[in-house]
């Protein structure tokens, strides 16, 4: 341990450092990380295509952007939690399911789609706040936080509903199925809230701020950000955003259950490491982020395509994970040293 | 806050004792197996403490103890294995399809038993070469086995039915099944290793402070590496067991399972959080815990869903007081 006084008293968590110490180097990392994703999306698709021809086509590329909306406005929500040093959270597919179903029950009881979308993305965010105040006030490690609401929470709506169906001539359910420029309309927010959110981590104070507490939460503290106001906001934030993520779900998906959520708990955090956004917080790049969503959405489009079981891509983005938090921390260590 | 509690250590009252010792672990466990046990009687009535009724928690909570004894040799090293569940799943259903497929019983649990060899090794080589989060980890090796699973039985899973397996997974010797029997055998040698052996004191010291570990010449690598392997062997083991108890194995089989053996045992007194602390007695009890719960619910007819819920906020509870005993503080 060759570092400061300041670092080196947090035992802990060590690979803290790597991010403190070089920030500097931040854009080629960014860069390398970029390269490496589209090498490996080339790796994916290229044998893909020469064993199937007919891969590259309208039809792949609108499922594949098709995949990648949802599951990118969450990576957004999972990002901020991991850039801050809020680790992970895992009751994002929780909170998507919550606010589809606040959002269907609001159509179906007749309130205006705005209002839908609205109530919708709130639920996000009432349940956000509520890992959130779990997180600050009991100062408990929020994956093992999150891994309990996410199951009593999975639990709780699966007491309370069973299916739901949103009405199949609103406003929000013909969105879901209309294309502009050719992708789909579920694409286009995605991309929106990717671009916005990687420039407000870098632009604005809030922004910054929670770049600081991920990266040196001591030296955060001592430029006077209250640590537990930037994590509640940021887990009330992710809950948010998590929320629009459910108003885009319950659009593209005419019924759903409670546990039509879980498919993207691995494919989100396997995307947010392997854009480089390392666990141990304070780094990141939201550009990268969209690339790996990209390359992790189109597992299972390769998948079908090589006709094997759907099954086959919870091996893929499961190894993947393992594989990407294994780069993490070894490069990590490296650093450390 | 500094002020009162060097006010209270200057007086240590009765009052304050009794409380020091209810938030011990040994108190905690003995609290909620007694409140468990109050609940049972009050609300199911003496039905609750009938022979036939213990015989039924027994029988259920053998396999899960004899999974998460294993499991929590990891813990107590300091990491933590989510795929336990998982890998009971997949165990059974390689154990499952194997036999079916007319292969020698035997010859089947050995290959189970080496397949969970495999995956402890695949998360000990990135959890402890690579350094990563071990969470992170498992919770890949969890999907992961579950998408094999689901590969491997698409439709209704065969049925088989080995006669030396029956044996043992429904019989009993004096009214005790035998699987309670051998369960509650893992559990003694586990605490005897843990709390008599050298190897037990190497493990709990490097789940303390790995850097103190090494630094008193123990493998941090090779404990560490051994709890991984035998937490995912223990699963393996447990996934055989279901497949004798069941007559099958479903790919949904120990969906969760982990998060209902990490609550009993953060409950007996383990932590998720840091190693080093806990005894297989205490992970017993606290399964006895669990199981009393989910005996209550059954017999109110209760839907599965509300033992999820309390499941949760269990273990909620738990850390937070495993966090006042002086587990890791996150800010």
């Amino acid at each position: 341990m060759t570092t400061t006084l300041i670092t080196s008293t947090e035992p802990s968590r060590p690979g803290r450092q790597g991010g403190a110490r070089r920030p500097d180097a931040r854009p080629n990392v960014a860069l390398r990380d970029a390269l490496s994703i589209a090498g490996v999306w080339l790796l994916l698709s290229v044998p893909t295509t020469i064993v199937r021809p007919d891969f590259l086509s309208t039809q792949t590329l609108l499922a594949i952007t098709f995949t990648m909306s949802i599951s990118g406005v969450l990576a957004v929500a999972q990002a901020l939690v991991v850039i801050s040093g809020g680790l992970l959270d895992l009751s994002l597919p929780v909170a998507l399911v919550l606010s589809a179903w606040a959002a269907v029950a609001a159509l179906t009881s007749g309130l205006p789609t705005w209002a839908a979308v609205i109530l919708g993305i709130l639920a996000g965010a009432a349940w956000g706040s509520l890992n959130g105040l779990i997180v600050v006030f009991g100062k408990l490690n929020p994956i093992i936080v999150t891994l309990a609401t996410g199951f009593g929470g999975l639990a709780v709506m699966l007491i309370f509903f069973k299916s739901a169906q949103i009405p199949s001539t609103s406003d929000l359910r013909l969105f879901g199925l209309g294309r502009f420029l050719g992708l789909p309309n579920v694409f286009w927010p995605m991309v929106a809230l990717i671009v916005l959110t990687g420039l407000a981590l870098t632009y604005t104070r809030w922004g910054r701020h929670l770049v600081a507490v991920g990266g040196n939460p001591r030296a955060a503290r001592a430029r006077g950000i209250s640590l537990r106001r930037t994590r509640f906001f940021v887990f009330l934030g992710a809950g948010a955003i998590a929320g629009a993520a459910g108003v885009l779900f319950s659009a593209v998906n005419p019924s759903f259950t409670p546990a039509s959520g879980a498919g993207f708990q691995l494919i989100v955090i396997a995307a947010v490491i392997l854009a480089g956004i390392s666990l141990s917080g304070g780094k990141g790049n939201l550009l990268v982020l969209l690339l790996s969503v990209g390359f992790l959405a189109t597992i299972p489009a390769s998948i079908a395509f090589f006709g094997l079981a759907p099954a086959w891509a919870l091996v893929f983005q499961g190894a993947l994970l393992i594989l990407a938090v294994g780069i993490d921390g070894y490069r990590l260590k490296r650093s450390a040293r | 806050m500094t002020a009162a509690t060097l006010l209270d250590e200057r007086t240590p009252t009765r009052r304050r004792r009794a409380l020091d010792a209810l938030k011990g672990p040994v108190g905690s466990i003995g609290f909620m197996l007694v409140a468990t046990i109050i609940v049972g009687l009050v609300w199911v009535g003496p039905a609750f403490l009938a022979p036939s009724n213990i015989q039924i928690v027994g029988v259920s909570v053998a396999v899960p103890l004899i999974v998460a004894i294993m499991a929590s040799f990891a813990l107590l090293a300091g990491v933590v294995d989510l795929s336990i569940g998982s890998m009971v799943g997949f165990g059974a259903v390689i154990f499952n399809q194997l036999v079916a497929a007319g292969m020698d019983p035997w010859i089947v649990a050995g290959i189970t038993i080496v397949v969970g060899v495999v995956v402890g090794l695949t998360n000990a080589l990135v959890i402890v070469k690579f350094g990563a989060e071990p969470l992170a980890v498992t919770l890949g090796m969890l999907t992961v086995l579950r998408g094999l699973s689901q590969v491997i039985v698409v439709n209704a899973p065969p049925s088989t039915l080995i006669d030396p397996l029956y044996n043992v997974t429904q019989g009993a010797v004096a009214g005790i099944p035998v699987l309670l029997l051998i369960g509650i055998g893992v559990t003694l040698v586990a605490a005897g290793i843990v709390s008599k052996t050298r190897v037990g004191r190497n493990v709990q010291a490097v789940g303390g402070d790995a850097r103190a570990a090494a630094r008193a010449g123990i493998s941090v690598t090779r404990v560490r590496v051994v709890a991984l392997v035998v937490s995912a062997v223990g699963a393996a083991i447990g996934g055989i067991l279901y497949v004798g108890q069941l007559g099958s194995a479903s790919n949904v089989l120990g969906t969760g399972l982990e998060f209902q053996i990490y609550a009993a045992l953060m409950i007996g007194g383990y932590s998720i959080t840091r190693g080093g602390v806990g005894n297989p007695i205490g992970g017993l009890l606290g399964l006895l815990v669990v199981a009393g719960i989910t005996n209550i619910l059954n017999i109110q007819f209760f839907d599965p869903d509300y033992l999820d819920l309390i499941v949760a906020v269990i273990l909620l509870a738990a850390v937070l007081v495993d966090r006042f005993r002086g587990g890791d503080v996150f800010e």
